[in-house]
């Protein structure tokens, strides 16, 4: 009988209370940076909801929320293991050119006559080592992630650009059925769908959900961010060199499967893709609430990052708008959560 | 001009191995080793390439060229090494070298006379002032409100093409003015003009950084802020500072960048040039860690990009194969001059003496090092 299983016999009700008020002050310090992401997004949704709304049609709806996470499946995975390498305080600046490099991949395996899984796996695969390769040069070379992400992001954007700089179409028949997949709930102007990347994605997000927070890998993620280099997490007989490989790795698949993702989404294949995608990672993963300096920070907050960053757009598309107001609201956003982040840290000192 | 050495000179008696294992272990060994080997590719594969003529009295040819595309990433770099020495990181450049010359080509469309001395006098200033005034949002951020340099300047990096944007009403500003042209492809004294600016920007910074204590404050921030602070040195102030300057040098970057075609496309001006400045940085031996910093490393850092722009072309290789080239440059500089491989080396060579089973220096012990 160990330890903890012998204080819940002997006082169950005390136990209970203690938990609920400690989990109460613990909403005061971890929780409030995700709360304040979770009330943008409210007060974008209602403001959506009372302009926006017509007496047959809510703009809050299920059609909605299916669109936003059709049309951003790519940026949620890539943010998901964006968290992963955020979370341990460093930064991976390649997710954008691994997706263009993965997405002209595929297009050139079809071209090659290459089954669909064994180019899918490819697929991935090319992002795993791309991220293996940062892994590698940030934990035994002790080169600064910021450099070995951007030598990498270097590399797969001159990669792409060798095998094409034009698009790539990409019409291989089980692939276009992949991408033509979906579900269709409800009727009329209130049909939804669920696609196969939004499936894909929602996975993703779970598992990394599970593991951050439910394994011991988890943790050692959390305490490499704690800025010591790892020591403590050493201590605690974790693993610090191993994870710190591992995250860019995760990353690294993320930005395979984003790619994969991305090449459903557009069924082609080309070098400009995710220009700058890996900065629109990184802000979705700030406007979640996670710490950019590590250690703080909730994958699922990233989530609500990701749909906050797409009903920017949603909002500035019915507003009728030039697009190039999104990148500016973008900004002001993450202003305001950068902002708020830091008013909070300073309460908490 | 090296300001400081890197590397400080062993004691003992000075043999021949000493000299050379402080030449090799010098911050910029590599780097120069790679632009010599790099133009001397180019010169071979190219017969004219080293050859520099005066034609009107103006110098002509490769080196020259390869100058004047070194001017844009010197300025840009410049103002990065002072920001990435007081521990921080610039990334909005790219997006101020837009909005400047969206500000100063919009104020010239607009005026009534753009070939005016002064009108474009006025133009050039309004646009440095705005890249000032990006810095300066930046450093209020940064040292104001003590936000991570890295999230507060990527505000403006996103939000900053979008304003650019914003003030040339989406368009590509096109405008004709033969002295604001000369500040991109004109020559002062037989030499390009970018590359007067670019090293006239580089002596006063130099001279600033280097011959007032502005230098060794930069440094004392980047090792230790508050140490820094109880020391006696005003943090915040020279933070600010700095990264008005590189706002500035930024927005002129932007100016040289953009003269030649006199069209402010605010989509592309800049684009991933922040990433580039980084790259000359860190090639002239600066590690972002802050602290230590060498501004003579940047010129090498400089050429050593735009003549690897150059080589691939002279090479007959598809021009967007440039990343690639930038990547294996950037990586194996990296790596060869990281301390875990030469540790690694020497441990080898040391056992390989001693004839014992080899036990080199831990690579990489299972603690981690410090990212």
């Amino acid at each position: 009988m160990t330890t903890d299983e012998l204080v819940r016999t002997q006082g169950t009700p005390d136990t209970v209370v203690h938990r609920a008020r400690r989990a109460l002050r613990g909403l005061d310090r971890r929780f409030l940076p995700v709360l304040g992401t979770v009330l943008t997004l409210a007060l974008m949704l209602g403001m959506g909801q009372q302009r926006y709304s017509t007496e047959r049609v809510d703009f809050i709806s299920m059609k909605l929320l299916s669109n936003l996470l059709v049309d951003n499946s790519y940026l949620l995975v890539l943010a998901v293991g964006m968290t992963f390498v955020i979370l341990t305080g460093g930064i991976d600046l390649s997710v954008g050119a691994v997706v263009a490099l993965v997405g002209l991949s595929i297009a050139e395996m079809f071209g090659a006559g290459l089954p669909l899984p064994v180019v899918l796996v490819v697929g991935v695969l090319i992002g795993t080592s791309c991220g293996l390769l940062i892994g590698v040069m940030v934990q035994v070379f002790d080169i600064q992630p910021f450099i070995a992400s951007l030598a990498v992001m270097f590399l797969a954007r001159g990669l792409a650009n060798v095998i094409s700089v034009n698009s790539l179409k990409i019409d291989h028949p089980g692939f276009s059925e992949l991408a033509a997949w979906s579900l269709k709930f409800g009727e009329g102007r209130q049909l939804w769908r669920i696609n196969a990347s939004m499936l894909v994605a929602l996975a993703v997000l779970a598992i990394a959900f599970l593991v951050l927070h439910f394994t011991r890998f988890g943790r050692s993620v959390y305490g490499l961010g704690a800025g010591d280099g790892g020591a403590a997490v050493n201590l605690m007989g974790l693993r610090p060199a191993r994870t710190r490989v591992w995250v860019y790795v995760i990353s690294g698949t993320c930005a395979g499967i984003a790619g994969v993702l991305f090449a459903l989404y557009t069924k082609s294949g080309f070098n400009l893709t995710g220009i700058g995608m890996e900065l629109d990672a990184i802000a979705a993963v700030v406007i979640g609430g996670t710490l950019l300096s590590g250690g703080v920070g909730f994958v699922l907050g990233t989530g609500a990052g990701v749909l906050v960053y797409g009903l920017i757009q949603v909002l500035i598309a019915r507003e009728g708008l030039d697009s190039w107001w999104t990148r500016v609201f973008i900004g002001v956003v993450l202003l305001a959560f950068v902002i708020l982040q830091r008013v909070l840290a300073v309460r908490r000192r | 001009m090296t300001p400081t050495t890197p590397a400080a000179a062993p004691p003992g008696p000075s043999r021949a191995g000493d000299i050379w294992r402080e030449v090799t272990h010098h911050g910029l060994f590599w780097p120069v080793l790679a632009l010599v080997l790099l133009l001397l590719a180019c010169g071979i594969a190219s017969p004219g390439f080293l050859d520099v003529t005066v034609r009107d009295g103006h110098l002509f040819g490769q080196l020259v060229d390869l100058l004047r595309n070194s001017a844009t990433p010197l300025l840009l770099a410049l103002g990065m090494c002072l920001v990435i020495a007081t521990g921080g990181i610039d990334l909005s450049v790219g997006a101020v070298m837009a909005i400047g010359l969206a500000v100063s080509l919009t104020y010239l469309d607009n005026a009534a006379d753009p070939s005016n001395i002064g009108t474009v006098l006025t133009a050039v200033l309004l646009g440095l002032a705005v890249g000032a005034l990006g810095g300066a949002f930046n450093g209020a951020m940064v040292a104001g409100l003590g936000i991570q340099p890295f999230i507060a300047t990527m505000i403006l990096m996103v939000a900053g093409r979008g304003i650019a944007m914003l003030i040339t009403q989406g368009q590509i500003t096109t405008v004709t003015s033969p002295p604001f042209k000369t500040i991109g492809s004109g020559f002062v004294l037989g030499i390009p003009t970018p590359v007067v600016i670019a090293v006239v920007a580089f002596v006063v910074v130099a001279f600033v950084v280097r011959r007032t204590a502005l230098g060794m404050f930069l440094e004392s921030i980047g090792i230790n802020r508050e140490a820094s602070r109880l020391a006696g040195v005003r943090s915040r102030q020279t933070t600010w500072t700095v990264y008005v300057i590189a706002g500035l040098l930024a927005a002129l970057a932007g100016l040289v960048y953009g003269a030649p075609t006199m069209a402010a496309d605010a989509n592309n001006i800049g684009l991933m040039k922040e990433l580039d400045a980084i790259m000359v940085v860190v090639l002239g031996g600066t590690k972002l860690d802050g602290g230590r910093f060498y501004l003579g490393g940047l010129l090498v850092g400089a050429m050593l990009l735009s003549s690897l722009e150059r080589a691939v072309i002279i090479f007959q290789l598809p021009s967007q194969t440039t990343p690639l080239f930038k990547a294996l440059v950037l990586i194996v500089v990296c790596v060869v001059a990281s301390p875990t491989l030469r540790s690694m080396l020497r441990g080898r060579r040391r056992a390989d003496r001693a004839q014992t089973p080899a036990s080199p220096v831990e690579p990489a012990d299972a603690v981690g090092v410090t990212a």
